[in-house]
């Protein structure tokens, strides 16, 4: 009986013999990129509404979000569509699927974003004597922001080439995610009545958790990235050893 | 058997990713080709057509109770495959057929053998339905009177009945076994060419392309027999419909210019296939 290893990173250099067929691939990876890219764009404008005390980034974030909402709904009829028409097998089928998958984290990742620019909206309205975002805290908020960011955008770039690698760096940066989250929690939990009022404390917690869970998709695409490149699905693992394996394959 | 990341985990002395790719692109069949219950044992096959060989060196167990599908580009070798597990090549000037092929333990080439009977332990249908220009009931009773196999009218009428049955053509020929057999539709004639082989008691029915020249309802009865027959018979079916593989078959080969590049559970060669070769083919990418 043979060993069998597990595969290498896929080659898709050899495309399809129906040409098309290639065309709807790239056509539901694009459509998938493309809210990937605009959920980092819009949660970094959300932010930034919220340091620079800047609605109408605020308003800008809530009306752009139906697009990534229609554009889920495009990569839906995509993968009717391929499955449908071109009943993909092997790679084609773990690409579909998980692309699949994908949009739909990426869809709520965006709704992520839309409670980040509700939430400082509301903060932006209230009538509060002290500062809404204090120095250290506002220093923390934008770690968070810039660690969910990073990982969903570069979740996105793994995507784009099915790179494990990349998908692994995202699984490391995990901890570094829980950490900026809890350093926030940790200086809001710390905060006096007189520093601040209860309700901006349950605003910036929220638009903590929701910079949180950004990240958190990350790692959901991530685990998908995977499954499409090597076949293994490895959602539910133990992260640790599942990246010290892999790194030891060479990835 | 496909090794796992959890497999990996535990395992000492792992691959690296250059060798991984290295294995990815070997022609060392890939998979287990061996079965647990096998009916059919096939070690090291050749098959050569005067100087040209036609099959290289492929090692696959036929089980029983299981469909094992062979798929494969044209000219792969399947359906030479195919025909050397109950010797239809020996018909063919100038083929030669080496390694070992067993059946139930027997060496099927043995110089002492008779390819006669062997064939109908071993049974054949083709891609196109060739009923004798007889009855439906002479084209059933046909291989029964040329082996002996029953010994009075009733007991052949009782065999035509019972073959019909598992062919399920018995309700629509019932009433007129006396029409000639190519008088039944495509799909009916097929049904009928698989009663014929199945009243000879076979232990192995090899089938190939049996539904390529059938529309697509007759196709899904054939199928359907398919996974009643697997009841009682090995099968093993060439096909060019690799989603006809993937529906009916428990185990996939897949041929490659004379060699068997991978075999193992159909549900993995058509989710994960570990060979790239076997990943273009079934997925399209093949030039």
């Amino acid at each position: 009986m043979n060993a069998i290893p597990p595969k290498p990173t896929i080659d898709l250099a050899t495309g399809h013999t129906v040409r098309r067929y290639d065309e709807e691939l790239a056509k539901l990876r694009g459509i998938i990129i493309d809210i990937g890219q605009r959920v980092v764009e819009q949660t970094q404008a959300a932010v930034i509404a919220l340091i620079e005390r800047e609605e109408s980034f605020a308003y800008r974030v809530l009306d752009r979000e139906p697009l990534i909402d229609y554009l889920s709904l495009d990569a839906d009829e995509e993968v009717f569509r391929m499955i449908t028409r071109r009943q993909p097998t092997a790679v084609d089928l773990r690409i579909v699927l998980a692309l699949s998958k994908i949009a739909s984290e990426a869809e709520r990742a965006g709704d992520k974003v839309v409670r980040i620019a509700r939430q400082v909206l509301e903060l932006l309205g209230l009538d509060i004597a002290t500062e809404l975002l204090p120095d250290g805290l506002k220093t923390l908020m934008l770690e968070l922001d810039d660690k969910a960011c990073s990982m969903f955008d570069r979740s996105i770039h793994a995507v784009d080439s099915f790179d494990v690698t990349l998908s692994l760096a995202i699984f490391e940066d995990e901890p570094k995610l829980y950490h900026a989250s809890n350093e926030v929690r940790r200086l809001l939990g710390e905060s006096s009545q007189e520093q601040m009022t209860p309700r901006q404390t349950v605003g910036l917690l929220t638009i903590a958790h929701a910079l949180e869970r950004i990240g958190n998709h990350a790692t959901t695409i991530a685990e998908q990235v995977i499954y499409v490149a090597l076949g293994q699905d490895v959602r539910f693992r133990n992260r640790e050893i599942l990246i010290d394996t892999l790194r030891h394959h060479g990835y | 058997m496909s090794a796992t990341i959890a497999t990996m985990e535990k395992a000492t002395g792992a691959m690296s990713a250059a060798e991984l790719a290295s294995a990815r692109h070997s022609r060392e069949t890939v998979g287990d080709f061996t079965t647990a219950n096998p009916r059919m044992t096939c070690r090291d096959v050749d098959v050569w057509y005067g100087s040209k060989q036609a099959i290289k060196g492929v090692s696959l167990d036929i089980g029983k109770n299981e469909v094992v599908s062979m798929i494969g580009p044209s000219g792969c070798g399947k359906s030479t495959f195919l025909r050397s597990l109950n010797r239809m090549n020996d018909t063919i000037v100038g083929c030669r057929v080496t390694g070992s092929i067993k059946l139930d333990g027997q060496e099927i080439y043995d110089k002492g053998l008779d390819p006669v009977p062997l064939r109908a332990r071993v049974g054949m249908v083709f891609q196109k339905p060739n009923p004798f220009p007889k009855s439906i009931y002479e084209n059933v009773a046909y291989g029964s009177r040329i082996h002996g196999l029953t010994n009075n009218k009733a007991e052949l009428d009782g065999l035509v009945e019972s073959s019909l049955q598992k062919a399920g053509l018995w309700n629509e020929v019932k009433d007129r076994l006396d029409q000639p057999g190519t008088g039944l539709s495509g799909g009916q004639q097929q049904r009928l060419c698989i009663a014929r082989t199945i009243a000879v008691s076979p232990e192995v029915i090899l089938m190939d392309e049996p539904c390529s020249a059938l529309d697509p309802i007759a196709t899904a009865i054939i199928e359907e027999l398919i996974d009643e027959l697997r009841q009682n018979y090995s099968i093993a079916i060439v096909t060019h419909s690799m989603q006809q593989a993937a529906r009916v078959s428990q185990r996939t080969a897949y041929f490659h210019l004379g060699d068997l590049i991978e075999v193992g559970e159909t549900n993995q060669i058509f989710t994960n296939p570990q060979h790239k070769l076997t990943e273009d083919y079934i997925t399209g990418r093949f030039g």
